[in-house]
């Protein structure tokens, strides 16, 4: 080890090394992982206003006291249409319960197809896509669609799913809302 | 059956680079000619393994033969015949197999060359680290990744197609071959770098017998780097060619340290010094395509054209330690006898100014390989991750670029070992008088940003000194010959190929780097609806939306927007963006329709066509320069192949005395 | 040209390059709202596309945030103020541009220290280069080449 040389091979190999083994550790785990749970967790749900299709107007304020799923969606959306039935069983079973309410804010998409297709599935829940609705998306900090969130009745996030939702996460969304009120 | 033959191609490859490596094992360390020249045998063993397997592959995709996973998985009946035949690197596994077939050509063509110097240990030694990045290739391609799988279950009656992005436009065909001719060109340097370390023969002969080869893979990985930059700017449809996306990345760290060596080489052949430097730089060059592979093909990041498969990953990344365990060995193996004799004179040289070239290009290297893999670093610190973009990269890269710009524009000037500040001003009065009234008149007519005054500035300077050296040297010859300036200029050319390429090709960089510093300052970017006969001004333009078109067949339906672009009074015809949405694909993907112009594009995309009433919602971009980066990539690869000519020796006839013309020749005459 | 005239020529030089230099550096108009809105949404990751900013992306949700980043100047937000609301809202990740504080400061910091040493390096290097002295002849050598050379008398 007298040579200089040597102690700077010696130092490279090293630093490669310590590169290598976080490499390898990183290796088969998703690079988004810490991605997929919302910052709002926890938080005092944003306010926002929306419109309904009869031309009502929705606001945050007007939901105190429930328990409020969000639902953000799009028509173009494969995943977002995987998770349609869930969502419609789910109201049909609910549509009666005045202590939970969901809501369907579009995401990305334009007005005349949301409309067309709130209609054409029956998505009474679904509001229009206007204004109120592209802030809410920013409000939400909605990073792609389909993505939910369970708002306690006493106005807190307390739950969110990036994706499409299953019969389970839907029904665990609705415990875990209602457990927070 | 044709599985079966792909499948038999590999194994031959895999056979044929073990075999090989034994033999030539063999022959080197017992001296045995005969072991050589049978291992020497193998290689073209090798090629033709993979010719049969890219053959299989090819024919299995032409015939649609979806009883092959590969292929149902990137191919359709509907996939047109041009993207079918791309096929071969749509996906992983049969990007890895062309790698194999263009390794083999390139062993193959290096087996040939050097077909007279078969017990020369170092050429045995060189095709061994070769034979040995292709057996595990041929090994990766047997284990992990084979692209011969068959489907499970019945057979299906259609594939899914390839990637929509991957099926919409001619440059797929060019781009990624191009860089795959450059990513494995750089293991021929390497090997023999490699050879060069276990012969203790490290002197400048493996650089000359390495130049050839390495000048090629560079040029081929520039190309198709650039090939790649056009290609996001004709499809991805957000007016950009750039986006420091961990793929562009990837394959642009090779080239930085690539083209430092390109230059520190010179160093080494005309003063003997820098070997570990070299060294060094190649194995890293080589390491590097092996780590870009890795880091997109592994799924570790993610981006616009990672594929993830994570199975994949643990291979690329032991074959990555191997290199650079062994490279650095041997180099540690070698530290005492490695030591170079020789100085750097003055700091007035064009030695000196190569140690600055290399600072700066390690510099450049190091803050794009650092600025890729941050995120991953700080995830494996902190648990979170942050992410490192455009603006990061933009503002790290523009000083060093700047830097190399000046560099550039000051090398010509400077001779080797030293020089008097007399003759450097003279020298350099000109140009750089050229430089700062181009800065005065961009900041005057233009732009007051820094980087762009710099830019523009600079790159004057640069073509000026180029200029001058190159005018001198034919006004020169003229005298000396008596013949025209076409001719002179020809001769100056043909008299040394190597150094009027490299100056080509610093004409393309000063291109590229007008496009850049340009496009930084001046542009528009609008977003607008429109409904059918309604006009918007943007800039210049009067943009008209004439009306919709709507197209379908089987591979896709599109919608386009016919645009009426009007400059000025002048009608400059109609431009059509669409959206295509394929059968395979959630979202529509947008062909952008692009204006070509010497100063400014004009860059059309249909964002939406879904807004109701006939409207559509049109993205129009103002662009400065583009087209100079286009130029400029073609002027590098006009310049690397001048540079490649071999020199041409003057034969005495070529001159005649003073006023002794031959017949039909003109004498001293300007060509007009 | 003569040692006076170039002189001359370069003094000329260094006075155009001072001009550029108080061109560059003197103090340009405010920049308008709609490029406040751009520089600032060129620091945003778009969070639904791949390696966007939020400038450059087409999507709704981007268009929504360059709306938003318009509202928020007007009400007098600063640049700060309105990152760090982003990073609030998306996490740190959002910033295209690492912050200097934390490890972040490591991207920034690592490739200058790089640089500056390597060029210490080689500046020391040229300089002790540059202090050995060179194989000079003495006056004794030219005595010799100047003997060698001369005509022989005694022939």
């Amino acid at each position: 080890m007298k040579h200089p040389l040597r102690w700077a091979a010696l130092a490279v190999g090293v630093v490669v090394a310590i590169f290598a083994i976080i490499l390898a550790v990183n290796v088969g785990t998703d690079p988004r992982a810490d991605l997929n749970t919302s910052r709002l967790l926890g938080k005092p749900a944003p306010d926002f206003s929306l419109t309904k299709f009869d031309g009502t107007e929705l606001k945050r304020s007007d939901l105190a006291g429930k328990t409020v799923i969000i639902n953000f969606w799009n028509s173009w959306c494969r995943p977002c249409r995987d998770e349609l039935p869930v969502l419609q069983q789910w109201y049909r079973a609910h549509r009666t319960d005045e202590s939970v309410v969901m809501v369907g804010i579009p995401r990305d998409d334009s007005t005349r197809a949301i409309r067309q297709a709130a209609r054409d599935d029956q998505m009474s829940w679904a509001v229009a896509n206007d204004q109120g609705a592209k802030s809410a998306t920013l409000a939400f900090a909605t990073r792609g669609q389909p993505e939910s969130f369970v708002i306690s009745p006493r106005g807190i996030i307390v739950g969110s799913v990036l994706g499409p939702l299953t019969p389970a996460t839907m029904d665990q969304m609705v415990r875990v809302g209602k457990r927070n009120g | 059956m044709r599985a079966t033959l792909g499948i038999l191609g590999i194994a031959i490859g895999l056979g044929a680079s073990g075999v090989g490596i034994a033999l030539l094992l063999r022959g080197v360390l017992r001296n045995d000619v005969a072991a050589m020249r049978a291992g020497r045998a193998c290689v073209f063993v090798v090629l033709a393994g993979a010719l049969v397997s890219v053959a299989a592959m090819e024919w299995a995709l032409l015939t649609h033969d979806f009883s092959i996973k590969y292929v149902a998985e990137n191919n359709a009946r509907s996939t047109p015949t041009l993207f079918t035949i791309t096929g071969l690197w749509a996906a992983l596994e049969g990007s890895i197999l062309l790698w194999s077939l263009i390794l083999a050509g390139y062993l193959s063509f290096t087996a040939h060359r050097f077909r007279r110097r078969l017990a020369d240990p170092m050429v045995g030694w060189a095709l061994i680290v070769g034979l040995t990045v292709s057996l595990f290739f041929f090994l990766f391609m047997a284990v992990a990744a084979n692209p011969f799988t068959l489907v499970e279950g019945l057979v299906p009656l259609d594939g899914r197609g390839p990637n929509p992005l991957l099926q919409n436009h001619p440059l797929m065909a060019f781009h990624p071959p191009m860089l795959y001719l450059g990513y494995v060109g750089f293991t021929i340097p390497f090997s023999f770098a490699m050879a060069a370390l276990i012969t203790g023969r490290f002197g400048e002969g493996w650089l000359a017998d390495t130049r050839r080869t390495t000048l090629v893979a560079w040029g081929f990985l520039t190309a198709g780097i650039i090939l790649g930059a056009w290609w996001s700017y004709e499809v991805l449809g957000w007016g950009g060619y750039w986006g420091w996306d961990p793929v562009e990345n990837a394959s642009l760290l090779p080239w930085i340290t690539g083209t430092a060596f390109i230059h520190s080489v010179m160093v080494q052949e005309r003063r003997g010094m820098l070997r570990v430097w070299n060294l060094s730089l190649v194995i890293a060059t080589f390491a590097l395509t092996i780590l870009g592979t890795f880091l997109t093909r592994s799924g570790i990041i993610t981006s616009v054209h990672a594929f993830s498969q994570s199975t994949i990953g643990p291979w690329l990344l032991s074959f990555l330690f191997l290199v650079m365990a062994s490279g650095i060995g041997l180099i540690a193996w070698r530290a005492d006898a490695l030591h170079a004799p020789g100085r750097i004179d003055s700091p007035v040289s064009r030695e000196a100014a190569f140690l600055a070239n290399n600072l700066l290009f390690a510099g450049l290297a190091f803050v794009v390989l650092l600025g890729t893999v941050f995120p991953l670093l700080a995830e494996a610190v902190r648990g979170s991750t942050l992410s490192v973009g455009a603006p990061y990269f933009d503002r790290m890269t523009a000083p060093l670029g700047l830097l190399l710009l000046f560099l550039m524009a000051l090398a010509p000037a400077l001779p080797w070992r030293a020089t008097s500040g007399e003759v450097l001003q003279n020298r350099l009065l000109v140009p750089a008088y050229v430089g700062a009234v181009t800065m005065v008149f961009t900041l005057i007519v233009w732009t007051r940003d820094w980087s762009t005054v710099l830019g523009f500035g600079l790159a004057a300077f640069a073509v000026a000194a180029i200029t001058r050296v190159t005018f001198v040297a034919v006004r020169a010859r003229r005298r000396a010959d008596s013949v025209g300036w076409a001719r002179a200029l020809g001769r100056t050319v043909a008299g040394n190929p190597r150094r009027y390429g490299g100056l080509v090709v610093h004409l393309g960089v000063v291109a590229i780097a007008v496009a850049l510093a340009a496009s930084g300052s001046f542009g528009i970017k609008r977003q607008v609806r429109l409904t059918p006969g309604q006009s918007v001004t943007v800039g210049a333009y009067t943009v008209t939306f004439v009306k919709l078109h709507t197209r379908a067949n089987a591979q896709k339906s599109s919608v386009s927007a016919d645009l009426a672009i009007v400059r000025g009074g002048d009608r400059l015809g109609t431009y059509s963006p669409a959206i295509s949405s394929y059968r395979n694909a959630n979202q529509g993907i947008g062909t952008p329709s692009v204006r070509t112009g010497a100063f400014e594009d004009l860059y059309l995309t249909l964002v939406s066509s879904r807004s109701g009433r006939g409207r559509v919602t049109v993205g129009i971009q103002v662009q400065s320069m583009t087209v100079w980066i286009w130029i400029g990539g073609g002027l590098m690869a006009l310049g690397t192949v001048i540079a490649l000519a071999p020199r041409l020796r003057r034969r005495p006839a070529e001159h005649p005395l003073p006023g002794e013309a031959r017949p039909g020749e003109l004498v001293g005459a300007e060509p007009s | 040209m003569n040692r006076p005239a170039r002189r001359l020529a370069w003094i000329g030089l260094g006075v155009i390059v001072l001009g550029i230099v108080v061109g560059i550096a003197w103090p340009s108009p405010a920049e308008s709202r709609s490029e406040h809105v751009r520089r600032l949404a060129l620091e945003f990751r778009c969070v639904d596309c791949e390696g966007l900013s939020v400038a450059e992306s087409a999507t709704a949700s981007a268009a929504e945030q360059r709306r938003d980043i318009g509202v928020r100047i007007d009400r007098g937000e600063t640049d700060d103020d309105i990152r760090s609301a982003y990073v609030e809202l998306f996490g740190e990740n959002v910033l295209l541009r690492p912050a200097t504080n934390g490890v972040g400061v490591l991207v920034w910091a690592l490739p200058i220290g790089v640089v500056l040493l390597g060029g210490i390096g080689i500046f020391v290097a040229l300089r002790r280069w540059s202090r050995q002295p060179r194989l000079v002849s003495t006056d004794d050598d030219d005595a010799l080449v100047a003997e060698l050379r001369m005509p022989h008398h005694d022939d």
